[in-house]
Formats: structure tokens, C-alpha cells, sequence
């Protein structure tokens, strides 16, 4: 399970990433999901979906979540994801070991 | 879709090697030979999917995942030995720092032995249950807690401790040999007899902050399903081991044993049993490697796919090796017998790295999921 670097089609702008991850999500959840939602406390997302969310957002970026970047609050709200994603993006490039 | 690279020939050899006609033996004794176990950790084979820049053998999850049958055919006990170390190098690599799997995971293909220590008395799947506890310190951190069936326990230098710190998790990865740290083999377990099972009790155990990968602070559940999800796939593996080593003895029994004057083989009752092993192979053998298919690309299902793989083979792992010891029937009946062997392996595997039910409730939350 390694992360490959796709980031070349994927969008830039945190705005894109909010409305793709919207996206995801309310395909996955069948129900519609709101950026400040905290998805944990709505019950919406299992550990199953935590770790798919962790897979999804490492393939569809480019990064590498790893360490202590695995906080549930990363992955809290999908405004949370947003900058996670942005953060490790603009960041150091993706870790050799990744 | 990556194609195996390494086809690990001389690792399948030096393990049957090593093994030798030992397994039935080691399971009356309830212990693996340690040299054995050092041996095979210093090949890097407990843990073959570890990149090679960390001195591993850099296997991928196929590749692994048949060394994995290879050595489960075998003797499931020294197989548990490679799930926990594979378990314990995948945490340490997923959650540890630049430092942490440098240090940790050479340790691991040197030589040295690992277990996870996540199950404790009052909670097994039960995640909310953790009452281990990881507290800061200044530069040292202190744990305590009790954990229950590690396997792997009674030969582990390292044990990577699953708790709580502040309101999230933490993994630890803790020397069996610092103080505090008290390993109670469970010398009558029903399967897997010389996998080194242990209660683990750690009191009070000091250790500095750099012990905790990744500085802690994940969320417990992702930890859990990070680990477990490499530990379901590796006994998913062992499993078709399993099946493999029953189909091979029932159907050489079944050619060999003369009943009424032609062999077994020609009496349909038993006939039946060999196309139901010959089907389980397959059907285990298969969903494994679409499950290691989606660990390599990294698909976005591949935690509910090793549940999948898992429950599959572990069901499929059981009822061939009832079936196998029907078949050998007095000549399978005696403990270290490999029919009689996998007989009580299958059904651990049943239970282990979550039991059928929890499989199942995963499984149904899929389905639910996947209905409009």
C-alpha cells in the first residue's frame, strides 16, 4: 500500500478539493455532507470509511498521511481534510519512504 | 496492477528447510525453536513487505501473501509468528517517524522478533473498551495496562502496545525487557500451539517519548484497522496455507489407503471431500489475491476486502480441515498430525484478528452501504 503520486490531474486549489471531497463523500454516505460537519459525532463514518478516506485522500493527491498526521481530527470535517491535503501538499515534497 | 517482482524462491526453500518434518513436533512441545525464528528474521522474512531501504525484502502484498501460504501449509504457528511481525513492522512504518522506522524496522529484518499487543481483558473488538494507558512525562512516557492473547509474546523482543493517550491513541513500541514489563505464556491454547501466546501486564513501564511512533495522538480506530487490516490479510494467507497442507494430505491418503479392495479415492463419499478441498483452495486462494490486489494498488476497499479475504478463508480453512481428518480418519486423529494440527488452527483462525460475527457485522455494514 504505497502512495503514488497522481497529484498532476488532480485539482489545486482548496476550493477544488473541498467540492471534490464533497463529492466523495456524499457518494460513499448517500446522504449529502456539509464542509463543517464533523463526520465522527454524526456517526456518518465507520473505521472502515476512516481508513478508505486515509487510502482515497493519499492516491487522489499525492501524499503521504502518515505518523502522528493520522488524527482523527484531520479527518474530522471535510474542511479539516482540505487543509490536511493542502498543508502536505505545499509541504516537504512526498517523503522518499512514503 | 503490479505484477510480482520478488518471487521469494529462496525464502519458500529456506523455510521449508528450516521447517523440515519439525512442525508436529514443535506443536507437542508448544514451542518453536528460537534460532529458527531469528533466522527467518534476519532473512527478513517475517516480514517481507518491509522496502528494501529499510533492509527489508521489499515484497509485494501477492508475493508475501503466498510465502505466507507457503509457510502456513507448513506449521500455522511459525505463520502467526510472521502475522505479528508483519503487523508490527506495517504499524511502526505507517506510524512512526523517519527515525523510528529506521531504527525499528532494520531491528525487525535483523534478527529480532516483534508482537502487537491490542486485545485486553475487557476489550477485544471493542475499541471504546482500551483501558491501557500512555502518559506523558517530560521526556519519558509511562504505560500501563494488561493485554491478552499476544501472539508471539513469549519470544518477542519488541511489543508494540496499543493505549490511550490524552483523548486519543497511541502505539508504543515497548522492549519485552524493560522493566515493569511481566509476559505470561498461555501454555494450553487450542490452536497454533507454538505461536508463543502471552498475556502481556505492564506496570508502571518507563520508556522515552521517542518509544511512541509518530509522537502519538492518532486516532485509535485508525490505528486498530491500519494494523489489523495487514494482520487479516496475512492470516487470510495462512488460511489457504491451511487448506493447501489438508487438500495435499487428503488426497495422497485418499490414493494411498485401500478400503474394500480399491483405494479411498474410488469409495464417491470421499471423492466428494477431495473436489470440496480442491474448491476451497481456489475460492481461499482467489479472494486472497484480489485482496492483496487492492493492498498493492492501494484501492480505496482494501480494508473491507481483507475482512473479506479473512472471513472466507478462515470459514474455508475449517471446514477443509474436517473434512481432511474425515478422510485420514484414524490416521489423522493424534495431536501434531498435520489434518489434526490444521483441525485446531482452522478453528483459531475463526476467532483471531476478528472472529466470523465481527467479519459478518463489517460485512453487512458493506452491503448496506452498497444499496442505494
Amino acid at each position: 500500500m504505497t502512495a503514488e503520486n497522481t497529484s498532476g490531474a488532480a485539482p489545486v486549489t482548496a476550493e477544488d478539493i473541498e467540492q471534490a471531497l464533497l463529492g466523495f463523500l456524499t457518494e460513499k454516505i448517500k446522504s449529502p455532507v456539509a464542509a463543517d460537519q464533523d463526520l465522527f459525532a454524526s456517526g456518518l463514518v465507520s473505521s472502515m470509511f476512516a481508513m478508505q478516506l486515509v487510502v482515497h485522500l493519499e492516491t487522489e493527491y499525492g501524499i503521504a498521511i502518515i505518523g502522528p498526521e493520522l488524527k482523527l481530527d484531520n479527518f474530522r470535517t471535510v474542511q479539516a481534510m482540505t487543509s490536511l491535503v493542502m498543508r502536505l501538499r505545499n509541504g516537504s515534497p512526498l517523503p522518499a519512504d512514503a | 496492477m503490479p505484477e510480482p517482482r520478488v518471487r521469494l524462491d529462496g525464502e519458500r526453500a529456506l523455510a521449508a528447510e528450516l521447517i523440515g518434518d519439525d512442525a508436529g513436533s514443535w506443536d507437542l512441545a508448544r514451542r518453536l525453536p528460537i534460532e529458527v525464528l531469528r533466522k527467518l528474521s534476519a532473512r527478513g522474512m517475517l516480514c517481507a513487505e518491509v522496502p528494501a531501504r529499510f533492509g527489508g525484502l521489499g515484497a509485494g502484498s501477492l508475493e508475501s501473501g503466498e510465502l505466507t501460504a507457503h509457510v502456513g501449509s507448513l506449521c500455522s504457528s511459525l505463520r502467526s509468528i510472521m502475522t505479528s511481525q508483519g503487523m508490527a513492522a506495517w504499524a511502526i512504518q505507517r506510524l512512526g517517524d523517519q527515525e523510528q522506522r529506521g531504527r525499528y524496522l532494520a531491528e525487525l529484518t535483523s534478527g529480532a522478533l516483534a508482537a502487537v499487543a491490542f486485545s485486553e481483558p475487557g476489550a477485544g473488538s471493542d475499541l471504546s473498551a482500551v483501558q491501557t494507558q500512555i502518559v506523558r512525562s517530560g521526556d519519558l512516557v509511562v504505560i500501563s495496562g494488561e493485554k491478552m492473547w499476544v501472539t508471539g509474546a513469549r519470544y518477542a523482543d519488541l511489543l508494540v502496545i496499543l493505549g490511550r493517550l490524552g483523548s486519543g491513541g497511541a502505539a508504543v513500541v515497548v522492549p519485552a525487557s524493560a522493566p515493569g514489563v511481566e509476559i505470561e505464556p498461555i501454555t494450553d491454547p487450542l490452536g497454533c500451539r507454538a505461536a508463543g501466546h502471552a498475556g502481556v501486564r505492564l506496570d508502571e513501564v518507563r520508556l522515552p517519548v521517542s518509544s511512541v511512533l509518530g509522537g502519538g495522538g492518532q486516532a485509535l480506530p485508525l490505528i486498530f484497522t491500519t494494523a489489523l487490516s495487514y494482520g487479516r490479510l496475512s492470516v487470510a494467507w495462512g488460511c489457504t496455507g491451511i487448506i493447501r497442507a489438508c487438500l495435499r494430505a487428503a488426497a495422497e491418503h485418499a490414493k494411498s489407503r485401500q478400503q474394500s479392495g480399491q483405494p479411498l479415492s474410488q469409495h464417491q463419499l470421499v471423492s466428494r471431500h477431495l473436489a470440496e478441498l480442491l474448491v476451497a483452495d481456489q475460492v481461499s486462494t482467489r479472494v486472497c489475491e484480489h485482496a492483496s490486489r487492492c493492498w498493492d494498488s492501494s484501492a480505496q476497499d482494501l480494508a473491507v476486502a481483507a475482512v473479506l479475504a479473512k472471513h472466507v478463508s478462515a470459514g474455508q480453512a475449517a471446514r477443509s480441515a474436517s473434512a481432511a481428518v474425515q478422510v485420514l480418519a484414524s490416521a489423522g486423529v493424534r495431536d501434531g498430525h498435520v489434518v489434526a494440527r490444521a483441525y485446531r488452527d482452522a478453528k483459531l483462525m475463526e476467532i483471531i484478528e476478528g472472529s466470523n460475527e465481527i467479519c459478518q457485522l463489517i460485512l453487512a455494514e458493506r452491503a448496506l452501504a452498497g444499496s442505494a
